[in-house]
């Protein structure tokens, strides 16, 4: 397979993923919004913004952050590069340069949601609320990944693919616990105690809320969240999760066996999921949340760099 | 000539369908379909228009969701138009298509013999049947291949021939040859499946030949140029990449194909051999169906400020380590100049008479045609001879003065540069006029593509049909507002 190609593949998992994970969060941050509209401190839009790695180009373009210029922004704005619209487009790009690669349904059902997405007007959306626009793009992804597993075959071009998602969710996952977790520690004014309201919408933006529920018999509880979307080894978006794909994908390119690696893109995999698998959520706690996520955070940017060296960039001696 | 008037009952499309003065494909006579148009005239003359509009949106939306697409950048962040289909075929019955194959082959043989004997003894120019001047005039000449000995003796594996039916003989001319790197195919095997789509009914009743053998055809030629063996062969298609306008073509053929679809940078040239790089390494590339013009197909042999082929190709190719299809230098033989010698070529390597018709061609550089095409200029129309797709030509009778006046110091300057021909009054297809919401008589030409493997010509039934979608126009290229149509050849008599 052409380096060029698993590049763009890997690129095209990415792009979908951030697409759903921003669909999700700002969807669900909206709905909490609503039902928190007679509070006192009402709901606070930077830390979404900071998520989404764009708090510095909001201010700049639109000054004071509030419900209609956040989703215009995250959604629609073409100057915000991790914008939901330009995500999907950047998705349709890279899949447009290797369409001779994918198969004819994949191509035909993103440049389906492309299409129909950029049939949405902004102002009426804006106006309207985001759960309609955000419920197409998270079930767009949905569709996409069927169609792709079950049209695609599962050679390294999809195992690329399925790599881009998995460290992209890992990495969104890991933002959303953090971002969670330090407004838990500064809670808006300064008044009323930080209310379990916040941990359930997190819990429902990664479709987790009824799962949390079978799993613990409890009422929301931080740590039990927190658990939840980091340590779990069988729900489809906690880190851990995301990084056993990511580690089952990169053996399966490369033939590893369990116990080896091949590149540093696999070391790091497996050194980042000992961890996730032996760690409880109590002491990750008493060590600090903040740093371990900030630690896993760091390490997944290396996996990808190491990915890009093993596989896309490396040097050519001619 | 009097326009003669169909009147048909009822409501139908074809309400107050004008064949005017042009030969029309499907009406031989106001009103009576030709035997080989009855069943579909007969289909289409059934359906109200709200029906057909219905069809037309399907298959639009088919179109749009394969993202055949163009790309138009006026309005600041590029919008993606359609190539306009046109949902009523073009058919030719297989007597007449046996006619135009056994032409085409013959001509894709004695353009094939002419590159080789350019590029090699020239005979030709030797024994002065063909001025050597206007040889090394031509800008698509490259002295780089004289002498080099090419895989089996092919220089253009892939053309496509322009045809076009003259309405006063009812016969079809050639009226260009695309020897370097023909598009459209695609189009073709893409409207044929989006018209068993929406019109599923029309094939009934009749047998079409199909056109889907392309690309399985295609391959098989380039695996025999592989310089390792067929067995081991990587055969890649090199694209200018997705900016370029045939972008969707080259990854459709690639995928059909089942072959590497790459770019400049995805090359590598070490030791004279091409590379790909992989994600498992170095690989080496044995064929290279390639689509970059030879101008930028290699910076160190051609223009060095290319950034879109490879760098040293040129030399793993003399060294005989990857194959090119087209090889280098064939657009010598669809300059248009040269066009007007082609059947005195096909006479002296064949010594046959032409089967298909040229159009009469006046060449600048000659001083008794010169004199004739600058009295005749509002008369004629005028092509630059290296060009292609519609680009560079003055349409003698729609220009105003100030064009003509442009063209006439444009030739003056540059005869060598310039040709002329009488303008030829295409024949017509119904084709549907989104305006009237019915049918009107559209001007068509025909691009069949021909594959040649050093044995054998195979052609793909039938072709591209383009059409002229503006009324009265005679220019069918997409970039002047053409469309096309899905082109049947009908096995059997009709």
């Amino acid at each position: 397979m052409l380096s060029r190609i698993a590049d763009s593949l890997f690129w095209l998992g990415r792009y979908i993923e951030r697409a759903e994970d921003t669909a999700r969060i700002l969807d669900v941050t909206f709905h909490t919004a609503l039902e928190q509209a007679q509070q006192p401190f009402g709901l606070r839009w930077d830390p979404i913004l900071s998520m989404a790695g764009e708090a510095a180009l909001f201010r700049q373009h639109y000054g004071e952050p509030n419900a209609h210029n956040v989703f215009e922004f995250l959604a629609f704005d073409p100057n915000n590069p991790s914008s939901i619209m330009q995500c999907v487009t950047k998705a349709r790009e890279n899949a447009r340069t290797i369409r001779d690669r994918i198969s004819r349904e994949m191509w035909e059902d993103l440049n389906g949601l492309y299409f129909t997405l950029g049939n949405f007007n902004p102002q009426e959306e804006t106006a309207a609320g985001p759960h309609r626009f955000c419920g197409r793009v998270i079930f767009g992804s949905h569709r996409f990944h069927g169609v792709t597993d079950a049209t695609l075959p599962h050679d390294e071009g999809w195992q690329f693919l399925r790599i881009g998602s998995a460290l992209e969710r890992a990495e969104m996952t890991a933002r959303l616990v953090d971002m969670q977790y330090r407004s838990l520690l500064e809670p808006a004014s300064g008044v009323g105690p930080p209310d379990s309201h916040q941990w359930m919408a997190v819990l429902k933006s990664v479709g987790a809320y009824e799962a949390y529920h079978r799993q613990y018999h409890s009422p929301i509880e931080p740590e039990r969240v927190a658990e939840m979307l980091i340590l779990h080894p069988l729900h489809p978006r906690s880190i851990r999760f995301s990084m056993t794909e990511t580690q089952s994908a990169l053996r399966a390119i490369s033939n590893t066996g369990p116990g080896f690696y091949a590149n540093e893109a696999e070391r790091l995999t497996g050194k980042v999921l000992e961890r996730l698998r032996y760690d409880r959520i109590d002491d990750i706690f008493r060590s600090g949340l903040h740093g371990y996520l900030n630690d896993l955070i760091h390490n997944f940017n290396g996996i990808g760099e190491a990915i890009a060296r093993a596989y896309f960039y490396y040097e050519v001696v001619a | 000539m009097n326009a003669a008037l169909i009147c048909l009952a009822g409501q139908g499309l074809f309400d107050g369908y004008e064949a005017g003065p042009f030969y029309d494909e499907m009406f031989g006579f106001p009103g009576r379909p030709r035997s080989h148009y009855a069943r579909v005239f007969g289909r289409f003359n059934n359906m109200a228009p709200s029906q057909f509009a219905e069809r037309r949106k399907l298959a639009d939306l088919s179109f749009l969701l394969q993202g055949i697409t163009f790309t138009v950048y006026n309005d600041g962040r590029g919008t993606e138009r359609l190539f306009p289909f046109d949902l009523v075929p073009r058919i030719l019955p297989q007597s007449e298509w046996a006619h135009i194959e056994r032409g085409l082959t013959q001509r894709v043989v004695a353009l094939n013999l002419f590159l080789q004997d350019l590029y090699g003894n020239q005979l030709i120019l030797k024994d002065r049947k063909i001025p050597a001047s206007l040889i090394y005039s031509c800008r698509h000449f490259r002295r780089e291949m004289i002498g080099l000995a090419v895989p089996h003796g092919i220089y253009t594996h892939i053309c496509g021939i322009d045809l076009v039916r003259d309405s006063a003989s009812g016969e079809f001319f050639v009226l260009e040859d695309n020897v370097r790197t023909p598009i459209g195919i695609s189009y073709v095997l893409e409207n044929r499946l989006v018209m068993t789509r929406t019109f599923p009914e029309a094939f009934q009743e009749q047998e079409v030949l199909p056109v889907n053998s392309y690309p399985s055809e295609l391959s098989r030629i380039l695996r025999t140029l592989s310089p390792r063996g067929e067995a081991e062969a990587q055969i890649v298609l090199l694209t200018p990449g997705i900016h370029n306008s045939a972008y969707f073509e080259h990854s459709f053929l690639a995928q059909q194909m089942g072959i590497e679809l790459v770019e400049g940078r995805d090359l590598i040239v070490d030791g004279v051999v091409v590379y790909m790089k992989t994600i498992n390494g170095l690989k080496r590339v044995d064929v290279i169906y390639r689509r970059v013009d030879d101008d930028f197909l290699d910076s160190l042999c051609f223009r060095s400020d290319s950034a879109l082929g490879v760098p040293g190709l040129m030399g793993a190719y003399r060294a005989g380590n990857v194959a090119l299809a087209n090889t280098p230098g064939t657009g010598v033989a669809d300059d248009k100049a040269v066009y007007a010698y082609v059947p005195t070529l096909i006479r002296y390597y064949l010594n046959e008479d032409p089967i298909l018709r040229t159009v009469e061609t006046y060449l600048c550089d000659r001083r008794d045609h010169l004199s004739h095409v600058l009295a005749h200029l509002p008369e004629l129309v005028v092509k630059s001879v290296g060009e292609s797709g519609g680009y560079g030509m003055l349409m003698g009778p729609s220009a105003d003065r100030s064009q003509i006046e442009a063209f006439r110091e444009r030739i003056l300057a540059e005869p060598r540069n310039y040709i002329a021909q009488p303008i030829v009054p295409l024949s017509q297809v119904p084709s549907y006029d989104a305006g009237s919401e019915r049918m009107a008589g559209r001007h068509v030409d025909l691009r069949p593509y021909c594959l040649f493997d050093g044995q054998r010509v195979s052609i793909v039934p039938g072709g591209l049909t383009r059409v002229a979608l503006q009324e009265g126009s005679l220019v069918v290229n997409s970039s002047q507002g053409g469309g096309s149509k899905d082109t049947w050849v009908l096995r059997g008599e009709c």
